[in-house]
């Protein structure tokens, strides 16, 4: 919902004719980003927070094991992505009359993008759920921990959408290494966040 | 150490340091190439990039030995070595911040060091929110820990691979471009002060570990009574 709140947002006040078409290549990727981590965040954040004030957490951690509930908790969070990006991705690109030069490179990094978005804040999600001022922090823990993942995607799809030759691909390859090292690194934390 | 050999260190370092100081505006000439004066900040700029470096690290590898070991000690490590970290890793940004104002003309243009470096202030300064939400202290450092592990395996990114995106006009070893990098007055002066600013920190860094081990032992005693 929020996601769609701002996309209507600045298309109405934008539109697709307001950025000059120098500028476009640029505003267009930024934007796009922002929308997407901003509604991605929103929801991010509840993943380990539903299962704290449903009182589900104890039975988990007595039924299953962590690499098995950090593993789960990741696939619900990388589905939600998905689901979020068919459906925002679409419309930024009808609203915004956003013109894409190599889609096969715009869709890797929109898929490594999300990977990365997903795996760097499960883990921060499962902190914070056990913390006070859980919103305000998972925000204020994520960012700078994503800050590297975002100004990356910024750059690949600036690039696959208006670039000269198919120059997107060495930031695919980033964000899938940033997505693959903070998958693993959680992987092994996650024990010691989820037995205190 | 004894209260004496601790003295003893504290003068030498005073003495060494103000040594320092006064050999780098006096004494060394100014590396050619630079407009002015504006070639010493090297002296105070580098050894706090340096001393941070250093301090995040030794944050980082107490953290991981707090992990598996869960002794205390090494978390008031940790948390003083980033606390002091964060202190130079500010000075380094805020020096730097004067040298590009003197050479670039503006004191921020988001030239990739300067964006790993507010990386790095954005990361430790939600090290402290991390500490300072959670009430439980064994809880506390065990998340701590786990954030600074996890902060620390982003760095790379910023440090290797954004600047091989986009070009950057920090100086590396092109103090003198054509030369052979430094000279050996300054060479030598630039060793020494990063010396005395490591000792700086290692002696900040004992005071802080002190400070925070009285105040641990000061809440257990308030919580018997």
């Amino acid at each position: 919902m929020f996601a769609l709140t701002t996309l209507v947002a600045v298309s109405f006040s934008i539109g697709s004719f307001r950025i000059e078409e120098s500028q476009r290549p640029f505003l267009y990727a930024v934007l796009l980003w922002i929308i997407l981590v901003f509604s991605a965040l929103s929801g991010l954040s509840r993943s380990f927070v539903k299962e704290q004030e449903s009182g589900t957490m104890d039975i988990l951690k007595l039924s299953a094991r962590p690499q098995a509930v950090f593993l789960g908790k990741l696939f619900f969070n990388l589905s939600m992505l998905g689901v979020l990006e068919l459906i925002i991705v679409p419309a930024f690109i009808l609203l915004m009359g956003y013109k894409i030069k190599f889609p096969g490179c715009f869709v890797a990094m929109m898929v490594t993008g999300g990977l990365g978005l997903g795996a760097g804040t499960t883990l921060v999600a499962a902190m914070i759920a056990q913390a006070n001022a859980r919103g305000a922090l998972f925000s204020a823990l994520s960012f700078p921990l994503l800050l590297p993942l975002i100004i990356t995607a910024i750059k690949g799809s600036e690039r696959a959408a208006y670039g000269i030759s198919a120059a997107g691909w060495p930031e695919v390859k980033i964000a899938a290494a940033y997505a693959i090292i903070m998958v693993t690194v959680s992987l092994l934390l996650f024990p010691l966040i989820w037995e205190e | 150490m004894g209260r004496i050999k601790v003295m003893i260190y504290k003068i030498l370092l005073a003495i060494w340091m103000n040594l320092i100081i006064a050999a780098v505006f006096l004494y060394v000439e100014p590396a050619a190439g630079f407009p002015g004066e504006v070639s010493r900040i090297l002296f105070f700029h580098v050894p706090m990039a340096w001393v941070a470096t250093l301090a995040f690290l030794l944050s980082m590898i107490a953290s991981s030995v707090y992990l598996i070991t869960r002794k205390v000690s090494a978390d008031f490590l940790a948390q003083s070595s980033a606390e002091l970290g964060f202190l130079f890793c500010f000075l380094a940004t805020v020096t730097g911040s004067i040298f590009a104002k003197a050479t670039w003309g503006s004191f921020w243009n988001w030239d990739p060091r300067e964006t790993s470096i507010v990386m790095l202030l954005m990361i430790y300064g939600a090290y402290f929110v991390l500490r300072s939400a959670v009430p439980d202290h064994e809880k506390r450092r065990v998340f701590a820990g786990v954030y600074s592990i996890l902060a620390f395996c982003t760095v790379p990114f910023l440090v290797f691979i954004v600047p091989r995106i986009t070009s950057s006009l920090h100086p590396e070893d092109t103090l003198n471009p054509a030369g052979p990098g430094m000279d050996m007055k300054t060479l030598i002066f630039f060793l020494g002060s990063l010396c005395a600013y490591t000792a700086l920190f290692v002696w900040m860094l004992r005071l802080k570990v002190r400070m925070l081990r009285i105040m641990d032992n000061e809440q257990g005693v308030k919580f018997k009574i």
